[in-house]
């Protein structure tokens, strides 16, 4: 008998070496310290987030390699604004958050100039496990800011719901109005619904932008003209505007009762945990809220269900994924611990911890892999060629407002689609 | 089961004490470590206090500019002229904001201008919640931390409402004024003054639970979120929390981003609505436990060397008994074995006594029978005594008093002793025997003659019981020069071509009551004391006794003793120029008889057997060149010594003296050689004396003596008391000293004795004999009683104990009492004259 218990207390002693042993290895593979352990200093994260935990949890593991580099997430007010202004400052980041958005406007060239080339091969930042479609290089070659986390447009799916009634979740535009319909059948109300009260990620514009990307991806003059805000390059807005009002047509969604939601945040969220409706259009910023707004909804609380994200299939061709950038980091080149502030990004710029970070913070990963987060699986399985960026089609923003704003007044009801078109340019907030 | 027992009942008792010192460390610790809270919470009010008087001089500089300026009713631009020539650091600065646009002037330019003052907090979610009081003075009104529009630099700032005059329409308005200190700043006064505290950080949070300001292990923009993020709970929970926090002073324990376990102090800041200080360490930093846990470990270490030490002095103690067990269990085992032997080794000798006894009294008329009865009554009697001597001495050894009684003595006549008395043994096994002496100069020496004849007499008479019939033994003494000044080094060996002894017999044999176990061994007699005796007393006489021996080969013992020449030697020993003819097939006996006979001043030659001789003697004789005297070797090849003697009488007609030498028993061949014209005898080995003494006697020359043989007319005469209760012993001791002209006289008992010698005249008796078991008085009360006569001879009178209580400490009581020797019973008439004469020495020496 005490043999036997020798014996299996050997077996776990080994046991436990071996995985200690096998636990240290996978450490190591994932991350080699390239400085002295003991180094110590500080370094200071800086952005427009209120709180920023699944930063902040990236800095205690990298304590695990640094325990002495005390690392601070400092939240700046007014950032895009007031970021220039700081890193010229005595308070200068270390590293801060910045956008692909602030290329070429002089109001941001600090935040611009002040940023590190990040595809600087001796920093040893691993940019392969990113999307190389987020991935944005100047004209110059050089990387300025690498995105930590990605958005895209989609919808929430009740897949409980869906199980419950037996309704396949729609891949084409086909099968969604199908299901819409199965559900209104079934004595759903709301098959699907979004934000209606503002242009601002409203359903219309998370609906269509896929539709509408695809449409003008591969015609460069359609883009150029669309971002010269010329009134003749309408025209090309008029099939997507055409597609909107079919799909309000076809009944999937009823904008009266969606202009109930106050917010395309947590009014959003809450009406989706109300969990009477199977679909509900979201950007991805909105999806990282559902997880705090879990505890909020007395509905969710007492009928909690299983959801997901995925995109929304506008063509019978299947769904389009918008790849979007959105929150980027830059390292200040004038930090006074600039190789500490570089280990950090190569210690963060993995697949394993960019992925970490996002499933944190309930956002997309900007890494290739994307099944980390069962919440976002769905998009990686979008064929490379329906994976459009705006970014690398060429919109600009200014553009972009005037399509997202023909496209809100359509789906409204506002304007008719030729007003919309022939009103391209001139639309303002 | 008893040892199972005490182990269990001592690990038990470990036990207790660990547990006990466990719980005791475990309160100890627990008490030191809560005292340490109540410390860090002190700490933390003490840091309250010093921020609570900071902020408050702060706002009080805010206060003074915010009355001015509603005093002066002034405008923006005035107000801000005035703060600016007011304040003197130059890290601080002041905005004025108007509250209805929360546009308004700073005191210092933009960042990278030179004449820029314009600042806006449209931008920046601050103004709009920030509640103030109205009246300047009563509190201290703070932003949380924010970003200084101006420089970007993260910033508090104290506050007061004003009322400004506005330039164009001349109205007044309320505006804020914001007197700003970056947190850089103050992030340098604010910390931790102990440094037992290093790892101890600050935050202070407003009722919400917002960041004021901000620690570094401080997470997310609310600490209540940091809380929740990192510590299990519930919303009733931290409800209660931070009710509990926001509105008293204490701590809790929680959980921080790396999951270790915490100590956060809280305390209200006083001088501000709603704010509380934040003080938060690791629990580590504050536990003592390590020491604890030292603790236990060194009284577990010390309790279980204790313990271990404990059982192997146990085990060893037991071990000891056990052996000292079986040691005693082996002694009484050894004498129950001795006590058997005893009887049965004393048994068979009286048997041969009685039934000789009866024997020879129904023989009577028989005198050959009776004679040789008696004989072998004799026999039987000496080696009864030697047993009964045997036990007298192991027990004077055991006892450790065994006493040396050095005398003047010959070494030739002890070898002649022990030559004789091993005679008859030898000639009865038909044992081959040599002796040979080497070197022997001096013949007197000075030491317990009595124990050195019975060392000797011992290892002989062992090496013959011991070599069965046909065997060889070989005796050789020689003497050393010694290292001891005086001495001289006698090495006497032994060797036998005997039974042997086992290695394991080897390592005992010198332990009483040990004999070899061997089938031919048990056939013969012995107490298992000799070897014994033989060693102490070899030791006691400061000498080495060592053995060689190989089972069925034979053994050797070697003695060697350092013993002291007596002064008188025969120092004069000197030979008329005589020619020696020495026959002997032994070479060593040649040389040696040749040195010996050259050192006295012979000429000598040698001759190897009896038909050599011939040849020689007649050549000799023939040339008119007689030997004066041949000394014949009995026992030789081809022709034996008489055989020799027999021809060189008949065959060359000379009257040359001849000797003949034998190393055995000559009584039997004495006739024979005597016939055949022997003139004289001689016992091997040839003593240097010996060969002086015959040769001058052969050759008409009359040597010198020291002592007299068989001279016993100084003994005439003398008168003995012999106090002796039992007729037949009388008898028997009277009857003696008859034999050596001694008169006895009879005392019956010690009364008795003591009343003739008060009675006696002085110089009546020459000493006494004393018994010591007597009726009415016995021998040691008479002795007492004598040396207390008046009479200064008779109360000195030589007394000597003749009684059967012949242990030492019979002994040691006889001289205690005053006797001046001791002589056991059966007594050995030779021993009572040597007594006798020392005494008489004695006597003439005093």
């Amino acid at each position: 008998m005490k043999k036997i218990i020798c014996m299996l207390i050997s077996v776990l002693m080994a046991l436990e070496l071996v995985s200690c042993g096998s636990a240290n290895k996978t450490a190591g593979k994932a991350f080699k310290p390239s400085l002295d352990k003991n180094t110590k200093c500080q370094i200071n994260v800086a952005g427009g987030y209120d709180n920023f935990e699944a930063l902040e949890a990236e800095f205690d593991r990298f304590n695990e390699f640094y325990p002495n580099v005390e690392l601070t997430y400092t939240k700046i007010d007014d950032y895009n604004n007031m970021i220039g202004t700081v890193l010229n400052g005595k308070d200068a980041p270390d590293i801060y958050v910045n956008y692909n958005w602030m290329y070429g406007r002089d109001k941001y060239k600090s935040s611009i100039d002040h940023a590190e080339n990040l595809a600087d091969k001796s920093l040893g930042l691993d940019l392969s496990c990113i999307r190389s479609n987020i991935l944005l290089k100047t004209d110059d070659g050089a990387l300025p800011m690498v995105p930590i986390f990605s958005n895209t447009y989609g919808m929430l799916v009740n897949d409980d719901l869906f199980k419950k009634e037996g309704i396949k979740v729609p891949t084409t535009y086909k099968e969604l109005v199908e299901a819409c319909k199965a559900f209104r059948d079934k004595g759903y109300k709301n098959p699907m619904m979004g934000f209606s009260k503002g242009e601002t990620t409203s359903l219309f514009t998370l609906s269509i932008y896929p539709y509408l990307f695809e449409s003008v991806a591969k015609d460069k003059e359609a883009v150029k003209k669309l971002n010269s805000l010329d009134p003749s390059a309408g025209e090309y807005l008029r099939p997507s505007l055409e597609k909107i009002k079919q799909f309000m047509n076809d009944g999937c969604v009823d904008v009266k009762n969606c202009d109930e939601i106050k917010n395309n945040y947590d009014a959003v969220i809450l009406r989706f945990f109300e969990g009477d409706v199977p679909m509900m259009t979201a950007s991805g910023d909105t999806v990282s809220g559902t997880e705090k707004r879990k505890s909020r909804s007395e509905a969710y609380i007492a009928s909690p269900f299983n959801f997901s994200f995925v995109p929304i299939p506008m063509s019978d061709e299947g769904a389009t994924f918008v790849d979007m950038s959105n929150l980027q980091f830059s390292v200040n080149k004038d930090s006074s611990n600039l190789k500490m502030a570089n280990e950090f990004m190569r210690f963060l710029i993995t697949s394993a911890e960019l992925s970490n970070m996002a499933q944190k913070k309930g956002l997309m990963s900007p890494t290739k892999d994307l099944s980390f987060n069962s919440m976002y699986a769905a998009f990686g399985n979008v064929p490379d060629s329906r994976i459009l960026s705006p970014e690398e089609i060429g919109l600009s923003d200014d553009a972009l407002l005037q399509m997202r704003l023909a496209v809100y007044k359509v789906g409204t009801g506002a304007m008719t689609i030729d007003e919309a078109v022939a009103g391209y340019g001139s639309f303002s907030k | 089961m008893k040892k199972t027992l005490i182990i269990i009942v001592n690990v038990i008792i470990i036990a207790a004490i660990l547990s006990f010192v466990v719980i005791y460390s475990g309160y100890a610790s627990k008490d030191s470590y809560r005292r340490q809270i109540t410390n860090f919470e002190n700490t933390a009010v003490s840091m309250e206090k010093v921020t609570a008087n900071f902020l408050e001089g702060e706002q009080r500089v805010c206060d003074v500019w915010a009355r001015y300026i509603n005093n002066k009713s002034m405008t923006m631009a005035e107000a801000a002229d005035y703060i600016r020539s007011s304040h003197v650091l130059s890290n601080t600065s002041a905005h004025v904001v108007y509250l209805d646009t929360l546009k308004g002037l700073s005191t210092r330019p933009r960042q990278g201008t030179a004449d820029d003052y314009e600042v806006s907090y449209e931008r920046v979610d601050l103004l709009k919640s920030l509640k103030l009081d109205d009246e300047i003075g009563r509190s201290v009104q703070i932003t949380r931390a924010y970003t200084n529009p101006m420089n970007g630099e993260q910033s508090l700032a104290f506050c007061n409402t004003v009322v400004l005059k506005d330039q164009d329409s001349q109205t007044l308005k309320n505006a804020i004024l914001m007197r700003i200190i970056p947190i850089s700043e103050l992030e340098q006064k604010w910390i931790f003054a102990q440094t037992e505290l290093v790892n101890a950080e600050l935050s202070m949070i407003d009722a919400d639970g917002d960041y004021i300001l901000k620690g570094p292990s401080f997470k997310n923009s609310n600490f209540f979120e940091f809380y929740k993020s990192y510590n299990q709970t519930d919303p009733e929970s931290t409800k209660q929390l931070s009710e509990k926090i926001t509105a008293s002073t204490g701590s809790i324990t929680m959980l921080n981003s790396h999951g270790q376990e915490c100590i956060l102090a809280f305390t209200p800041v006083d001088a501000t609505s709603g704010w509380t200080m934040l003080a938060f360490v690791p629990a580590n930093d504050l536990n003592v436990d390590k020491q604890n846990w030292l603790l236990f470990g060194v009284v577990s270490a010390g309790l279980l060397i204790l313990f271990l030490i404990d059982m192997f002095h146990v085990l060893f103690l037991n071990k000891r008994l056990q052996t000292t067990a079986r040691e005693a269990e082996s002694a009484n085992k050894a004498k129950t074995d001795f006590l058997s032997t005893m009887s049965h080794d004393i048994r068979t000798p009286m048997n041969a006594i009685i039934g000789l006894t009866t024997i020879a009294e129904k023989n009577l008329g028989d005198v050959e029978s009776t004679e040789e009865s008696l004989r072998k009554i004799s026999l039987a009697s000496n080696h009864l005594l030697t047993l009964i001597n045997d036990i007298l001495d192991i027990s004077k050894v055991e006892s450790g008093k065994l006493k040396l009684s050095p005398l003047t003595f010959s070494i030739v006549e002890t070898v002649e002793n022990l030559v004789n008395i091993s005679q008859p043994m030898i000639k009865e096994k038909n044992l081959e025997f040599s002796f040979h002496i080497n070197q022997m100069e001096k013949e007197y020496l000075y030491a317990d003659q009595l124990r050195l004849n019975q060392i000797y007499i011992n290892i002989l008479s062992n090496a013959v019981k011991y070599t069965e019939p046909g065997g060889k033994i070989s005796v050789d003494m020689l003497e050393e020069k010694s290292s001891v000044s005086g001495c001289i080094r006698l090495v006497y060996k032994v060797a036998d071509t005997g039974i042997g002894m086992s290695p394991d017999f080897l390592e005992t044999m010198y332990q009483p009551f040990s004999r070899q176990v061997d089938s031919r061994v048990n056939s013969i007699q012995g107490t298992g004391l000799g070897l014994a005796i033989t060693k102490q007393m070899v030791e006691l006489m400061g000498g080495t006794i060592d053995c060689i021996s190989e089972q069925g080969k034979g053994t050797t013992f070697t003695v060697t003793l350092d013993i002291p020449v007596a002064d008188r030697q025969r120092e004069d020993m000197k030979l008329d120029p005589v020619d020696v003819l020495i026959v002997d097939d032994d070479e060593v006996m040649l040389k040696t008889a040749a040195d010996t006979l050259e050192s006295l001043g012979a000429s000598t030659e040698q001759a190897r057997s009896g038909l050599e001789a011939l040849g020689m003697i007649e050549h000799r004789h023939l040339s008119g060149k007689d030997y004066d005297v041949i000394i014949v070797d009995w026992k030789m090849p081809e022709i034996d010594g008489t055989e020799t003697i027999s021809r060189i009488r008949s065959e060359i007609d000379t009257k040359v003296p001849i000797l003949l030498i034998s190393a055995y028993d000559w009584s039997d061949i004495e006739e024979k050689a005597k016939e055949a014209g022997a003139n004289g005898f001689v016992s091997k080995p040839l003593f240097r004396s010996t060969l002086y003494d015959k040769i001058n006697d052969l050759i008409g020359k009359e040597s010198v003596s020291i002592e007299p043989e068989d001279d016993y007319s100084d003994l005439a005469g003398l008168r003995i008391l012999v106090a002796e209760d039992i007729d037949i012993n009388w008898e028997i001791v009277s009857a003696m000293l008859e034999m050596f002209g001694i008169t006895a006289e009879r005392a019956e008992n010690g009364r008795d004795c003591v009343e003739k010698m008060r009675e006696a005249k002085e110089g009546q008796y020459e000493l006494i004999f004393m018994d010591i078991q007597m009726p009415e008085m016995n021998g040691i009360d008479a002795t007492r009683a004598i040396r207390k006569l008046e009479n200064p001879w008779a109360s000195s009178i030589p007394i000597i104990a003749m009684t059967a209580d012949a242990f030492s400490e019979n002994v040691t009581e006889c001289l205690n009492a005053g006797m001046n020797g001791h002589i056991a019973k059966p007594i050995d008439i030779k021993l009572v004259i040597r007594e006798i004469r020392r005494i008489r020495e004695e006597r003439k020496q005093s």
